[in-house]
């Protein structure tokens, strides 16, 4: 620990530095909400204010004791700057854990304070007979000020493991989760700029320039908190699966491709091929159930393939960057999009061509996909019908838990027997929950309107997908050491030509999969394919691959973020009228700052310094 | 048929001049050994910025007077959209020289950011997410009869000879070229690889950037999101198709143009569907790459960060 020694050096400058910070916030951040009316005005509450935007503050909750906890956050701030010039790195470490763990509590101590006092006040009016909609507290939450504390906890206890051995390297360690989160910090760090710089408040008359600073806080703060809001409500969630489930095709697609040492930017036209695939099978293939919508679903896969595959060939025969070429390929797809959907009559040098594409209109759009090609909706295979009152089957919940519980305890056998068990296990979960008695649940309108249907099972399956072969195959063991050493990799053997055409295939064929999602499941609100088709769906996948870190359960929970901010971007659309784009605005910057390596140190990002760096935090240890 | 043609010819050379400038741009980063796929989205932003700025400082004009004209007011925010474009150019090398950062991922947040960003400024502004408020001080035309052109056509193709000599013909462009091919030598003859870098790839920003606000303000006078409809992609595609040589540049962009204009000027015409001839320059730059039409040999140390 004596070459380069960053305990010492966080120590000395950023702890006092950090501590400095956060008293200051805590000094002008709003602390809570007490009271939140449309278009984001608000009741805001400080140590030493109240400003009250809303201009109906008739009642506030006890708040008494944030003057308290204002000095209780200062005498801790202090606490631990001072401790950083102080004693061991082993007692400044244990000084550190404990000062951030009182932080902890102190902060479940608020909220419980919070909570009570408005529950206090809306209780007594409730028991004076003032209706339950009319209740004079309504949306109250924490706010900066009380997160604030919250981050500086979690902060002084982060700092603590630094102070100790190793502490350096078990930061690189993590390099895979420390990376996207400081980007994503910083993302949002610039996001709330744009927000500052682009929102005006309104500030009511008289009210001082600390005034105005804390409503600015209030505005940021709640901008973030609209955008990460659809947790807390079911329909929420719901709709938050369904903005998540394209991505998580496509950020497969690119992490796919990633992983191979391929760059597919052609997710778009992967996709927009697939949906033509799919809605060809879809209409025109007439037949059962059981044939027509695998066969759909097949077909869009393959329509992705292909176009994955042109692409992955001219690279493997002739060299050609597969980044030009999947571009490119992107807006020939578009054209072949356009040209069969916009008409039905083209003429080619003179020569009249017929087409059956189009449905007849003004719009551009093909016919509907029959019933049987439908993927049906998530909320009828969960044994709904609708809004209003229905039962809860628990096929498809127990045959998932059934399935993963036999793939992860049954470690022991092979792995094909094992797939089989799980495969097994979950058949027996879905014919035993269709047996048992529902749970009687109630359906909110709201609730069923969100169309998220079964693709986002599919999507489940081709993240399984991608661990397994990925991880667990000779082929993808065969694809990631051609991604990672391409030389060394063709001396071990692998054809490369070959790995890449197949590389280019699935990653083009996990595209094309979000089709299912738009055209078989009526993602776009229509069962068929529209011009409204949102290919750049193809393009954020980027960036769900690279927050993810190219593992599945990255790419999985990173889509699921993306689809949070993309449904709570609707909320900061009405509320407070920032246009949702600012989550695309998030995406980008969080590539951007990803491909940065997060600005962090190069022992972060380059593989051979951070090896060094773990390896010393070993010998240390 | 006559007039069809002059038309023609002109609505080709409009068209070629964005794709001109930007390709042209395009060829500065690539020869200094860095990917500028951001080319599409520093359109974009150059033609934000030129749209905004001509809007706002003509405000205050029409204000005043409905019908005033004030002749420099296009020009500054042709000026504003080319710093802009060099702005953003800067952006995408500070990320890629200097975090060393895979340039592509690099390049394709800027698109994305283009993607975003103007609609945050364009609500923010004008209260609507889709264009900017049309502006009224237009860049002139310059020309006779059928032959009317915005300046910043006669630059793009003035500009061909100048990057041709400046490329082959000064030292700079030795060392440009030196810096893209084998930048281990550059460095060990004195050349500083990061410097030309940096001035490579904000040149483009600003040509980029230019061919932007020729869009907003000499070719349209608004700014439309997504204005730019792929332009930075057919010219990173005439680029390549071009050789990474100005003379091949201007064949390759004259080519595209021609099928945008073509495209445009039969609009429901017979001949060939719209659609499909805007597959064309896609199309093409495939088949080249793939070495059926000629080969195209991108500079050798292309992508690839340079370590000191």
């Amino acid at each position: 620990m004596s070459k380069g020694s960053p305990g010492l050096f966080l120590n000395r400058l950023w702890l006092p530095l950090a501590s400095l910070g956060f008293i200051a916030l805590l000094a002008v951040a709003p602390w809570v909400v007490a009271n939140r009316a449309f278009g984001g005005k608000g009741v805001l509450v400080t140590p030493w204010s109240v400003i009250d935007l809303t201009g109906r503050a008739s009642t506030l909750p006890e708040l008494g004791w944030l003057g308290p906890f204002f000095v209780f956050w200062v005498v801790l701030a202090t606490a631990a700057a001072l401790l950083s010039f102080v004693g061991t790195p082993r007692q400044r470490a244990r000084g550190l854990y404990l000062l951030g763990g009182v932080g902890l509590a102190a902060f479940l101590v608020e909220a419980y304070l919070f909570y009570q006092a408005v529950w206090a006040v809306n209780n007594t009016a409730l028991a004076e007979g003032v209706s339950p909609r009319r209740l004079p507290l309504k949306r109250y939450t924490l706010s900066l000020g009380a997160y604030a504390g919250f981050f500086y906890s979690l902060a002084l206890i982060l700092a603590g493991r630094l102070q100790l051995p190793g502490g350096r390297a078990f930061l690189v360690r993590w390099r895979g989760v420390v990376v996207p989160l400081v980007s994503m910090f910083l993302a949002v760090l610039a996001g709330a700029g744009v927000v500052w710089l682009l929102k005006d408040v309104p500030a009511p008359e008289g009210a001082g320039r600390l005034a105005y600073l804390t409503i600015k806080l209030d505005t940021v703060t709640y901008t973030f908190q609209l955008l990460f809001g659809p947790v807390l409500s079911l329909s929420g969630i719901f709709q938050s699966l369904l903005l998540a489930t394209p991505l998580i095709f496509t950020g497969l697609a690119v992490a796919f491709g990633f992983k191979a040492g391929l760059f597919n930017i052609g997710a778009p036209g992967q996709l927009t091929m697939g949906a033509i695939a799919a809605m060809l099978v879809g209409v025109y293939l007439p037949g059962p159930r059981v044939i027509v919508l695998p066969l759909a679903i097949a077909a869009a896969a393959a329509g992705g393939a292909l176009w994955g595959a042109i692409p992955g060939w001219l690279k493997a025969r002739f060299g050609a960057h597969e980044v030009i070429n999947t571009i490119m390929m992107n807006f020939v797809a578009a054209s072949i999009f356009l040209f069969l959907i916009s008409a039905n009559e083209y003429t080619f040098f003179g020569y009249t061509v017929h087409l059956p594409f189009k449905y007849p209109g003004y719009e551009a759009r093909s016919y509907e996909i029959q019933e049987e090609a439908r993927i049906p909706m998530m909320l009828h295979l969960l044994g709904f019908d609708g809004a209003g009152p229905g039962h809860l089957s628990l096929a498809l919940p127990l045959a998932g838990v059934l399935g993963l519980l036999a793939y992860l305890l049954l470690r022991r056998l092979e792995l094909g027997h094992r797939l089989l068990a799980a495969l097994g296990a979950g058949v027996l979960g879905y014919l035993v929950g269709g047996y048992l008695p529902g749970i009687p649940m109630e359906v909110s309108p709201s609730l069923a309107s969100v169309r998220l249907n079964g693709a986002f099972l599919i999507a489940l399956f081709a993240v399984g997908f991608y661990n397994y072969f990925m991880w667990r195959t000779k082929g993808g063991y065969e694809l990631r050491a051609v991604g990672l050493a391409p030389k060394a990799a063709e001396y071990g053997g692998v054809n490369i030509a070959r790995k890449t055409v197949l590389a280019m295939a699935i990653s083009g064929a996990l595209a094309g999969l979000a089709a299912t999602h738009y055209v078989l499941g009526g993602g776009i609100d229509e069962y068929r394919l529209k011009q409204s088709l949102p290919t750049n769906v193809g393009f954020d996948g980027i960036a769900v691959a690279l927050l993810g870190q190219n593992t599945p359960l990255g790419v999985f929970l990173s889509a699921l973020l993306f689809g949070v901010l993309l449904t709570g971007g609707l909320q900061l659309n009405l509320q407070l009228g920032i246009s949702r784009e600012l989550v695309t605005i998030l995406q980008a910057l969080i590539v951007l700052f990803i491909a940065a390596g997060g600005f962090l140190p190069r022992y972060f990002v380059d593989p051979l310094l951070a090896a060094k760096e773990e390896q010393a935090g070993k010998e240390v240890v | 048929m006559e007039a069809f043609l002059i038309a023609l010819f002109a609505a080709t050379l409009r068209s070629t001049a964005p794709l001109l400038l930007t390709a042209l741009g395009g060829m500065f980063s690539e020869r200094s050994g860095v990917v500028n796929i951001a080319l599409e989205g520093i359109i974009l932003f150059g033609a934000l910025a030129a749209a905004v700025s001509t809007q706002l400082l003509e405000a205050p004009y029409l204000a005043a007077d409905p019908n005033s004209r004030v002749w420099w007011i296009p020009w500054v925010g042709v000026l504003i959209g080319a710093v802009v474009g060099g702005l953003v150019g800067w952006v995408h090398a500070v990320i890629s020289i200097r975090y060393k950062a895979d340039q592509i991922i690099s390049g394709t947040a800027i698109n994305l950011l283009a993607f975003g960003l103007p609609s945050i400024i364009l609500s923010y502004l004008y209260g609507n997410t889709t264009s900017s408020q049309e502006v009224v001080n237009r860049l002139p035309t310059w020309g006779v009869g059928a032959f009317q052109f915005s300046p910043l056509v006669y630059l793009a193709f003035l500009l061909v000879p100048v990057t041709w000599y400046v490329l082959f013909r000064t030292p700079w462009g030795l060392r440009l070229r030196s810096v893209g091919e084998h930048p281990e030598a550059a460095d060990s003859m004195g050349v500083n690889v990061y410097r030309m870098r940096y001035a490579a790839v904000i040149l483009s920003g600003v040509l980029a950037g230019l061919a932007g606000a020729y869009l907003s303000v000499g070719f349209l006078n608004q700014f439309i999101r997504n204005m730019s409809a792929g332009k930075g992609f057919i010219a990173l595609a005439a680029m390549i198709f071009g050789k990474w040589h100005p003379l091949g540049i201007l064949g390759a962009t004259l080519l595209f143009g021609f099928a945008d204009a073509l495209a445009i000027q039969l609009g429901s015409a017979n001949i060939l569907p719209g659609a499909l001839i805007q597959a064309f320059p896609f199309v093409v730059t495939m088949l080249v790459l793939a070495g059926f039409i000629g080969r195209a040999r991108p500079p050798a140390a292309i992508g690839k960060p340079y370590e000191k």
